[in-house]
């Protein structure tokens, strides 16, 4: 190996632009021309209905949604379902992989396929089967799981309680990928490092918060990005954003109103706008805080 | 740690006892897990057992959770609902109500019917009728000859296949040059690449509809959900270039002293060594594809006959249909991308954590 002389292979680099081209079109088409075109529109009052009447507005749809209340409110409920279920689904994907990688476990791939299961099953489905089982009349919530254990039980299917509840469960029924980054993660854990600080006296606890969790965290950082984007309304991985909204989060929720029902273009788009840059900010703060606690190894060699 | 523990009060020179502790140790452990399983899928248990009752069984109260259908007794022509009737020496029977009253009714015994009415005191709307296990496959098929479920199935499929074919083309050709070829700028379109997997749906949705449909006039066609697919999806381009990028380029230059040219090595080196990738991203697409409604909302609500099943499953629902058909109905939905992870587990489980690793 050493003794053979290094070859220059020659990638070219126009055939390698060649072959990025159909993406290059595609960002442009569908990513930077729709963007830049939104901006634009968000500058003017553009109504569906009464297209030849748009004129360009300047920053009007901007001080309009500052005064919105339901832009604050729906803002409010997106961050708010953003900090409890991504830890939530943190967590739990933790715990289910800790508990999936156990060398004790039998058949465990089968038992990782079930748990990965939900991720798959199409949104349409998932809405179905939960609003049917949580249903006051004909489920099984009620009749076997909350009234044998002596609660009250779900009354209506619509009230704010219960609206939590199914949003939860939404959460914790797509833990499948972020479980299988962490999965990977484990597996990838060197047991020395454990043996080591085993022999040193430290307990199954102290190992897991003070040496396993440091060492996932890049995993855990990709799975909060993931999860951010999902109820951002990106399009990412399995995901099929909050099934019981209809839509990936109430801010998102908004906007397809103003659009589909107000059909008043310009404000969606100016709302799509605001909230792009939100995310843009947010990414931004999510990536700059991972120096301070995402461990890399090549950093420290 | 643990087994240190036990193994002081558990005479450690007793090297069987140690064992037992050990395997039911595992037993509990797995009998533990198998218990989390099930909770965690106990709705889907709800849906098929839903699924296969009929009508009158989700108003009764008193019904059985699981499929069953209300006993009924044959007599003299007409047929009587049975019911556990409680007498008064503590006796339960199960008799067909023949003639009931608000405070007293005439009832008959099935094993006896010869014996004449039996009167009983009471309200019998009180009493609990007897059920036996019945299962019905009457809620499918009126779905398959109402709904047109088989055409919905049919487009999905279709929709699939095309969007298939175009996303892992045009995703595997970007991958590659993204993986081998110096691009101008460095990482930077890489970087661009990773940013526009960040960039809300929403952002982009106005002009891209128009674009569609009032530039190119492809509102009721498949058109506008497939057409994009063919440009690269950025997620299984980044999917792919990792992959590639872990193929040693030693490869590639065998090949190209062979007198291979850069696309006979891609299908012909690279392709060959990176097909878990490449099933885990198609799979991914499958899952996709069979999950997608909002682009059909978008440009198909107009014309039914090409509706997928996602989206035709999901409007069923505005026709308020009972919950065994909706079951039912959800339950067709899902069948086939459980089907096929199940199918596929073995390879698409190992390449997703291993995907997740490389991270």
């Amino acid at each position: 190996m050493l003794t053979r002389k290094p070859l220059r292979i020659r990638y070219d680099k126009r055939f390698g632009l060649l072959l990025i081209s159909p993406w290059v079109i595609g960002l442009l088409l569908f990513k930077l021309l729709p963007i830049l075109a939104s901006l634009g529109i968000s500058f003017t009052n553009f109504q569906l209905l009464t297209p030849e009447q748009t004129r360009f507005t300047g920053l009007e749809n901007y001080t309009r949604l500052i005064h919105d209340d339901a832009v604050g409110y729906v803002l409010f409920e997106t961050i708010a379902l953003g900090i409890t279920t991504i830890p939530l689904q943190l967590v739990a994907s933790i715990f289910l992989a800790s508990l999936l990688s156990n060398p004790r476990l039998k058949s465990g791939n089968l038992m990782r396929t079930l748990f990965f299961l939900p991720s798959i099953i199409p949104g349409v489905a998932i809405f179905f089967m939960w609003i049917g089982f949580a249903d006051p009349a004909t489920g099984w919530l009620n009749k076997l799981i909350l009234h044998p254990l002596g609660l009250t039980g779900f009354n209506n299917l619509f009230s704010d309680g219960a609206i939590a509840f199914l949003f939860s469960i939404s959460s914790l029924w797509s833990v499948g990928p972020g479980m299988l980054i962490m999965l990977g993660a484990l597996q990838g854990l060197p047991a020395e490092i454990q043996e080591a600080a085993r022999v040193d006296g430290a307990g199954p606890l102290v190992r897991f918060f003070y040496i396993t969790l440091p060492l996932i965290s890049p995993a855990i950082f990709f799975a909060i990005v993931i999860n951010m984007i999902a109820i951002f309304g990106g399009v990412i991985l399995l995901d099929r954003g909050s099934i019981f909204s209809g839509s990936f989060s109430p801010y998102d929720g908004y906007v397809s109103f103003i659009l589909f029902e107000k059909h008043d273009l310009g404000y969606a788009a100016s709302l799509a706008w605001f909230f792009f840059i939100i995310v843009m900010i947010v990414v931004y703060a999510l990536f700059s805080s991972a120096r301070r606690w995402v461990y890399y190894p090549d950093r420290d060699a | 740690m643990a087994t240190q523990s036990k193994q002081k009060w558990l005479t450690p020179h007793n090297y069987l006892s140690l064992k037992l502790w050990e395997t039911m140790g595992t037993g509990l452990f797995n009998f533990l897990i198998f218990l989390l399983v099930f909770v965690y899928l106990f709705p889907m248990i709800f849906m098929v057992a839903t699924s296969l009752m009929e009508g009158p069984q989700l108003t009764d109260r008193n019904a059985p959770a699981y499929p069953a259908r209300h006993i009924r007794y044959e007599y003299q022509g007409r047929s009587y609902a049975v019911y556990n009737v409680p007498f008064s020496n503590g006796e339960v029977r199960h008799l067909a109500l023949v003639e009931p009253g608000r405070t007293s009714s005439q009832f008959i015994d099935p094993q006896n019917p010869d014996g004449g009415f039996i009167a009983w005191d009471g309200n019998w709307r009180q009493l609990i009728g007897v059920y036996e296990f019945h299962v019905t496959l009457n809620n499918f098929t009126n779905l398959f000859s109402a709904l047109r479920i088989s055409q919905m199935l049919q487009n999905t499929l279709i929709m699939t296949v095309i969007a298939e074919v175009g996303v892992l083309l045009s995703s595997i050709i970007v991958a590659y040059g993204f993986s081998r070829f110096p691009l101008p700028g460095g990482d930077l379109l890489f970087y661009i690449l990773i940013a526009t997997i960040l960039i809300p749906e929403k952002v982009t949705l106005i002009p891209t509809y128009f674009f569609f449909v009032r530039i190119l006039h492809w509102e009721g066609t498949w058109l506008p959900i497939l057409v994009p697919f063919f440009f690269g999806n950025a997620v299984y381009i980044f999917l792919l270039r990792q992959n590639f990028k872990s193929i040693p380029k030693d490869l590639d230059e065998a090949a190209m002293l062979d007198g291979a040219g850069p696309l006979r090595i891609l299908f012909q080196v690279i392709l060959p060594q990176s097909w878990p990738t490449v099933i885990t991203v198609s799979l991914l697409h499958f899952f996709y594809m069979w999950n997608e409604t909002r682009q059909a909302a978008l440009y198909l609500s107009i014309s039914r006959d090409l509706a997928p099943i996602s989206f035709g499953v999901q409007s069923f629902q505005s026709l308020s249909p009972i919950q065994n058909q909706l079951q039912a109905g959800a339950l067709i939905l899902m069948s086939v991308p459980v089907i096929v992870l199940l199918i596929s587990q073995r390879y698409f489980m190992r390449d997703m954590v291993v995907t997740g690793m490389e991270k």
